[in-house]
């Protein structure tokens, strides 16, 4: 990431990774005189230049309207630091349990504003180190809550602070830029990159009889069905339910072999060679979610670490974790 | 073209309205802020060259017709091609790129056509401060209270506009960004006020072209036909209140610059036209009768170092920064060209007598005629006062005012060019002129005659009637006169344009407009109304003009005064204004670092009535609600601790129920505060 990135000379953004590594983490930011920064935007400094050019021709002219326009002007911008200052200053940031994600792929993090008082406009969130263009733009009603989603794609996988994220507004004028920098004490799952194009899973191989027995007497019923699948051999299919589903209108149905006869599917690092260890993680990543979409029993298999093959959300929660915050 | 090809052609051209509310964002935005540009530059419409109105009208439509149909702007060497060509037109209209009316021209050009390249943000800032910069040209034409109404409106548009493009999301109504705009600047007229009230007023930094607020008024020279300019020009000169009674309309002869010098072109001074400390005094010899009239004068700037006050004036009161003194013509000459306005007592005698001369040779000085120039004038002349033999200056000077009486003289504006011998021309060919030319031409005669004569410059007559007891003197009194030296008298005045429109002396010299539709309705229906209500409009205007146009330094060390300033002087305003400021700025540094520190009162009460409850042993966790530390209380503590139950539930339910309240309310804290120390005082130790 950019810390490590960053050259030794460069001072400033040194300076500003040692400001932002002294602010505290939390997850509910009250936005106080404390942690709200104002300064001038480019746009305040050529309004202050025009400022001087209009008293300087008030001045030359001996233009009493020129007086009262420019500081009327004058007064304005004034007023208007402290309502850009007043936007942010009350206001409270809370970031909602974030949900673990992708490598690579964009996880959202939901930022609650709520504001007690006076409503806020123009309130835009962001990570600290994003591009202005990212901004989340918000409104905040009066006395009630708005919710701003900041996009983040966490380039590494494993267990990561939430990003520092930065909510800044130039409400009225766009004069003055007022903006603060919170550091929320969230921490951030990111599982391995899926690798695309992922080559198909491994060969499943039958299973003990324990376990089918296991399943049988858990679900009752010995044979399904399913929806056809292109491959499926003639034998398969169940002609008689075919028969009605097809009057029905509904596709042919084949019997499901599965459950019929378990087989269980083994994710094994050993299986991926040839691979450095991320990708081979990447792949084991993409081949767990193909097996959960197949709905297969699977296992995986990491240097140290076994998974007991098993199906559904918990399982993939399961392995996708282990391949998370595995480590060699 | 019949109708139906007609309207299916504008259909065409122009997108269909689908009404104010149901337009997109940001057609709606580019179209307001299309509006608020038209409004800014419409007072300039009387001004500005007819190309510059068209190409402004017709950019400004076509930039609301893209935002109609959202279309692409236009290229940007488009913009190049219609810039050049308007900065063609701007020198081809003035000959020049330098000055007020090329300058707005070429803002206005601008600002219309940056709304062609509306892209960016700072696009839009460089058309909103291009618009401010266009308000303030307004004030180089007009400071009256409706462009200043005008002006605040377009402020008011400008800052919605921009406050619109500050609000990013939703569609925010009209009304609603108004609204704010309208409070920012309100919250900002303290300052404003504040600023303009102690700002000091100092003259111009450096000369402006000549053409600033006054182009036109008195000069130290005077040609045939450059005073059209100046009578033509409304604008106020300056502002007398009397002390006493005022002069008679007749009487008010303010004497600008005398003019002795003629070259056959052109009217000078002699000697200095302004009075360097290093002048040696010479003072008039006056002899004045009567009681001396006291008055004060409000003077615009009028970028001469002679100052017209009434005739005679004989003492003028010190003025802060200028060193004014009378000179042996009468003249009163500062050090240096008067650049601000100013206000300040002198005191007069309308009836005197300007006697012998102060100077050797003034009289000669008085009787030169440049050679070969206006022959036929000088004949004339030599004719006239030959048939008058031994008759005095003054019985001449009565016989030529005679003359144009009766010789078919007629006073008018526009008199038209005259040659190389003007004078020639006017006398006995033309007959048609106004105060210069008469002035002049008098002037000339008298010399030609042998009598010394000299023209003088300066303002004849005022508004009338007087508002609020000022009397007004505009531009377009500017006026010239002659003198004539009467041995055993002095220099008599004499003013031949009397002789030809004594209107123009007798009273103010302006024909009146005829009254409008509504003010001769108004009349008809009801005299009185409208007499009453023009009175209130004068008085409101005058007001305007004393405390808003005519605010400067005097002024402004006045108000120091009556808040206690013995002697003030602009170092103390400046102080002062820094003060002020710099205590504004500690309150709010103050104020900052208390709000620093500020809980929110909801929080500071739960926080209290857990400490409370941790004195009578009950556990509180920072995070715990008041819902679950009054299970936890009556868990504990069953029916003694209903009291302190019961108020966190009426806590829980006046900050999160259905009948909410905006602010906690203390009597429960003392409530809860006083139940926890009676417990205390209850639990066996």
């Amino acid at each position: 990431m950019s810390s490590t990135l960053t050259a030794p000379w460069n001072v400033r953004a040194r300076v500003r990774r040692w400001l932002t590594s002294r602010l505290p983490r939390t997850d509910n930011q009250l936005l106080t005189q404390g942690n709200v920064y104002i300064l001038p935007t480019r746009a305040g400094w050529m309004f202050a230049l025009t400022l001087i050019v209009l008293l300087l021709a008030s001045v030359n002219y001996q233009l009493n309207l020129g007086y009262v326009l420019t500081f009327l002007l004058a007064g304005s911008g004034i007023v208007s630091m402290h309502i850009t200052h007043g936007t942010l200053r009350g206001v409270t940031l809370h970031l909602r349990p974030v949900a673990p994600a992708f490598a690579g792929s964009p996880a959202v993090l939901d930022i609650v504003m709520s504001s007690p008082t006076s409503p806020r406009f123009g309130i835009g969130l962001r990570m600290l180190e994003a591009p202005a263009s990212t901004l989340a733009w918000t409104n905040v009603p009066a006395g009630g809550q708005a919710t701003a989603h900041v996009s983040y794609v966490p380039p590494l996988r494993g267990l990561h602070d939430v990003p520092t994220l930065s909510a800044e507004t130039r409400f009225p004028l766009g004069l003055f830029r007022a903006w603060t920098v919170w550091r929320p004490s969230a921490r951030l799952l990111v599982y391995p990159e899926v690798e695309a194009d992922a080559p198909a899973l491994p060969a499943a191989r039958p299973v003990a009889s324990g376990a089918t027995q296991a399943r049988r007497s858990e679900g009752g019923e010995i044979e399904g069905v399913r929806a056809y699948r292109r491959g499926d051999p003639l034998k398969l299919i169940a002609w008689k339910k075919a028969a009605q589903a097809l009057e029905t209108g509904a596709e042919l149905v084949s019997r499901d072999t599965s459950t019929s006869a378990r087989q269980e599917l083994w994710l094994d690092w050993a299986a991926c060679t040839r691979l450095d260890p991320e990708q081979r993680l990447s792949r084991l990543a993409a081949w767990t979610l193909a097996a959960d979409r197949a709905d297969a029993d699977y296992g995986l298999r990491l240097p140290g670490v076994e998974i007991d093959p098993g199906d559904g959300d918990a399982q993939r929660v399961r392995c996708l974790e282990a391949l998370a915050l595995w480590r060699s | 073209m019949n109708a139906a090809t007609l309207a299916a052609s504008t259909r065409r051209a122009m997108p269909r309205w689908p009404g104010w509310q149901r337009l997109p964002r940001e057609a709606r935005d580019t179209l307001f802020l299309l509006a608020v540009i038209a409004w800014t530059v419409l007072p300039h419409a009387s001004h500005l060259p007819a190309w510059s109105l068209a190409l402004t009208a017709l950019v400004l439509l076509w930039r609301g017709r893209l935002a109609l149909a959202n279309a692409a702007l236009p290229g940007r060497w488009v913009l190049v091609v219609v810039l050049i060509t308007a900065i063609g037109l701007t020198f081809w209209s003035y000959r020049t790129l330098l000055g007020k009316e090329p300058g707005v021209t070429l803002a206005v050009s601008l600002m219309a056509l940056k709304t062609l390249e509306l892209r960016a943000r700072r696009d839009a800032f460089v058309v909103f401060f291009l618009g401010f910069f266009i308000i303030l040209t307004h004030f180089l034409y007009s400071q009256s209270m409706l462009v200043a109404i005008a002006m605040l409106v377009s402020v008011w548009g400008l800052l919605t506009a921009l406050v619109l493009a500050h609000m990013p999301v939703g569609q925010p109504s009209l009304a609603q960004a108004g609204g704010l705009a309208a409070r920012t600047a309100m919250l900002g007229a303290p300052v404003m006020a504040l600023l303009f009230l102690l700002f000091p007023r100092v003259g111009p930094l450096w000369g402006v072209p000549q053409d600033g607020i006054s182009k036109t008024g008195l000069s130290n020279t005077m040609k045939l036909g450059s005073m059209t300019e100046v009578a033509r020009d409304d604008a106020v000169a300056m502002r007398i209140r009397f002390d006493g009674p005022a002069p008679t309309p007749s009487q008010m002869y303010f004497r600008g610059p005398v003019l002795t010098h003629f070259d056959g072109f052109e009217w000078t001074q002699l000697g200095l036209t302004f009075a360097p400390a290093s002048l040696p005094a010479r003072l008039p010899a006056l002899q004045t009768s009567g009681t001396p009239l006291g008055y004060e004068v409000t003077l615009e700037p009028l970028r001469l170092a002679s100052v017209p006050l009434l005739e005679a004036t004989t003492e003028v009161a010190a003025i802060d920064g200028y060193r004014l003194v009378a000179r042996d013509d009468l003249q009163w000459l500062a050090d240096k060209p008067i650049l601000e306005r100013l206000r300040f007592k002198a005191s007069a005698n309308t009836s005197f007598v300007l006697g012998p001369p102060r100077r050797f040779g003034e009289l000669q000085d008085s009787l030169e005629l440049p050679v070969g120039f206006n022959p036929r004038t000088v004949i004339w002349a030599r004719a006239f006062r030959d048939a008058r033999r031994g008759a005095s200056a003054t019985r001449l000077a009565d016989a030529l005012l005679q003359h144009i009486r009766s010789d078919g003289f007629s006073y008018t504006l526009a008199p038209g060019d005259y040659g190389r011998n003007a004078i020639d021309e006017f006398w006995l060919d033309r007959k048609e002129g106004f105060c210069e030319h008469f002035a002049a031409a008098f002037v000339v005669i008298l010399r030609a005659a042998g009598v010394p004569a000299r023209v003088v410059t300066g303002y004849q007559g005022t508004d009338l009637p007087p508002v609020d007891g000022y009397y007004v003197v505009r531009q377009s009194s500017a006026h010239a006169w002659a003198e004539f030296w009467q041995t055993g008298t002095g220099w008599v005045r004499a003013d031949p344009t009397g002789a030809v429109s004594p209107d123009r002396i007798g009273r103010s010299n302006r024909l009146a407009p005829p009254p409008g539709f509504v003010a001769g309705t108004l009349d008809a229906m009801n005299p009185r109304l409208f007499a009453q209500l023009r009175n209130a409009w004068e008085a409101v205007n005058n007001r305007w003009n004393q405390w808003v146009l005519n605010y400067s330094r005097g002024q402004q060390l006045d108000v120091l005064k009556q808040i206690g300033f013995d002697t003030p002087s602009w170092e103390d305003l400046a102080l002062l204004l820094i003060g002020t400021l710099s205590g504004l700025a500690l309150a709010g540094a103050v104020w900052a670092w208390l709000d620093r520190h500020r809980i929110d009162p909801w929080v500071r009460q739960l926080e209290r009535m857990k400490r409370a409850l941790r004195t009578i042993g009950v556990a509180a966790a920072p995070h715990e609600a008041p819902r679950t530390l009054a299970m936890r209380v009556r868990g504990k503590l069953g029916s003694t601790g209903e009291t302190l139950a019961a108020l966190l539930d009426a806590l829980e339910a006046r900050r999160y129920g259905r009948a909410a309240a905006r602010r906690p309310d203390p009597a429960m804290t003392r409530d809860f505060t006083a139940e926890t120390r009676r417990l205390r005082a209850l639990a066996p130790r």
